[in-house]
């Protein structure tokens, strides 16, 4: 699919550009709004959903650097390579006088093979199975815009130390997935929804700890890259998410985050045919065993039987974060995502890289 | 007679804790508790006396070389005194037995130069580099960036 990439290409554009509207601002004479006074780190980096905040989950920081005495953003560019999938997030968030945060991000998932035999499967099929799949045999990549706000409601989670009061914010994303076939397939309800978080983080400095724990209200499908809901709801639920991280130096933090994901569905097989659940495989089966065909093709669609079920898993990431300076920062991680839709064990190393201004 | 020894004892105890809470205790008279609290030895980590004395000397080098806040500094003007008071006031900060602050409370000495906290964290940033200055690791460094943070809220007023 060129038109995703190019798709790709031009949201880049469009975050480069607010990258230079945010520039523009950032004069060297530090009059006016332009501020960049946080301590270093202490904005955190941006996670897969556009938020300031560890790796995949959003803390109660507010993106940039500014303090209260003006506005900062920063860009962000995270590659996740997984076995059957590689995640790519682009994204930018700009933070108003530490009190308000809007964001942005594309994720963008190129499926690998799994999808690739399933859509095999139902182009070769395509006389028993009349509707769409949404899969595109070797160039099926799931395409998700996520807006998000977040506000910082009370607290400060590094001058508090006197007392355990923590600093707490309250926010949200608007998240739109552009592969509406696709998730009718994977058996989601929705394609576009919302999710709303409370976020809670503490600086110990006598620990020289971060802790964090969120809690987001949703009904979201591997964070919506697949999708919301399940076969016949669409009911959010409350899921915990915590991380911590570890302050080496002023400009080093090591941390894990685990982040709970929900059930819709889980141990659902996918629709290759109307709204029909894998059960039509069995009947595909069937059909084939009653015409005769058995050996591999009929051993093929019963094993297909088996492969075509979705697990979801709870996410699970250990982090390395470098920031060498206010306008730059790295993050290392190695990502446990387990099972995801139709694939077991997705395990692997996440990058990304962080602008400020 | 025993419960004269009893009072005796419970003011020899009560006056006991009170010098033991002195080494703590924050400009506006109040103990500076940390949660949790700071390392007990935090002082000996720092270097005592001599390592405070060399740790604020190189913060006021790098305070002084900070366009962002040396104007404020300066136009404060008395510069050795700052220093001095910096000690003493670090010194009690981390727990030091017998130093006394004698300046004036934060809230007071700063009230008139309407602080911004991109300000405050300037010096914060400056005390970081302090610190690798006389190699103080940053586990130590941080015992006394959580007994100062509190400080913010008395010394930034805008």
């Amino acid at each position: 699919m060129n038109g995703n990439i190019r798709g790709f290409g031009c949201k880049a554009a469009t975050v480069l550009a607010f990258g230079a509207s945010i520039a523009a601002v950032s004069s060297p004479a530090q009059a006016g709004i332009y501020d960049a006074g946080k301590v270093l780190a202490t904005s955190g980096v941006n996670i897969i959903d556009g938020a300031a905040g560890g790796g995949i989950t959003p803390w109660a920081v507010i993106a940039g650097y500014e303090t209260n005495q003006g506005i900062n953003g920063s860009i962000h560019y995270t590659y996740a390579n997984l076995p059957n999938y590689s995640l790519n997030s682009l994204g930018a968030a700009i933070g108003f006088y530490d009190r308000l945060e809007l964001s942005y991000a594309y994720d963008l998932l190129p499926t690998g093979s799994t999808f690739n035999t399933v859509g095999l499967l139902t182009n070769t099929l395509a006389g028993v199975v009349v509707q769409d799949s949404g899969i595109d045999p070797f160039n099926t990549a799931i395409r998700m815009d996520i807006f998000g706000a977040k506000l910082r409601v009370i607290g400060e989670s590094i001058y508090d130390s006197d007392s355990l009061m923590p600093q707490v914010a309250l926010g949200g994303f608007y998240k739109i997935n552009h592969n509406q076939e696709l998730m009718k397939t994977l058996l989601a309800n929705k394609t576009k929804d919302f999710e709303a978080y409370v976020a809670i983080t503490k600086i110990f400095f006598p620990l020289d700890l971060l802790v964090n724990v969120t809690v987001r209200y949703t009904a979201a499908n591997q964070t919506g890259l697949t999708g919301f809901g399940g076969p016949n709801k669409n009911k959010r639920e409350f899921r915990p998410e915590v991380s911590f991280a570890y302050l080496l130096a002023k400009n080093i933090a090591i941390g894990a985050e685990y982040a709970a994901h929900g059930k819709n569905t889980d141990g659902r097989g996918v629709a290759v045919g109307g709204n029909v659940d894998t059960s039509v495989l069995g009947s595909i089966t069937g059909a084939l065993n009653n015409i005769g065909i058995g050996g591999p093709v009929g051993n093929l669609a019963n094993n297909l039987n088996d492969t075509l079920t979705q697990r979801e898993s709870d996410w699970f990431d250990v982090f390395f974060a470098y920031f060498p300076s206010k306008n730059l920062s790295f993050v290392a991680a190695y990502a446990n995502l387990g099972n995801i839709t139709l694939t077991p064990k997705q395990t692997g190393a996440y990058f990304s890289v962080q602008a400020s201004f | 007679m025993k419960s004269y020894n009893k009072l005796l004892a419970a003011g020899a105890m009560s006056v006991l804790s009170m010098s033991a809470f002195a080494g703590s205790e924050t400009p506006e008279g109040k103990v500076q508790a940390t949660y949790p609290p700071i390392s007990s030895d935090a002082y000996e980590k720092f270097g005592g006396e001599y390592g405070v004395a060399r740790w604020t000397e190189a913060l006021f080098k790098y305070i002084m070389a900070d366009n962002r806040i040396n104007h404020i500094f300066a136009a404060h003007g008395k510069i050795d005194r700052q220093i001095a008071l910096n000690k003493q006031l670090v010194s009690v900060m981390l727990g030091a037995p017998g130093v006394e602050y004698q300046g004036a409370s934060m809230s007071a000495a700063h009230e008139e130069m309407k602080i911004t906290l991109t300000q405050f964290n300037a010096v914060v940033e400056d005390a970081y580099l302090a610190c690798e200055d006389v190699r103080t690791p940053y586990h130590t460094c941080n015992q006394l960036i959580a007994a100062l943070a509190p400080f913010k809220r008395s010394i930034v007023t805008r």
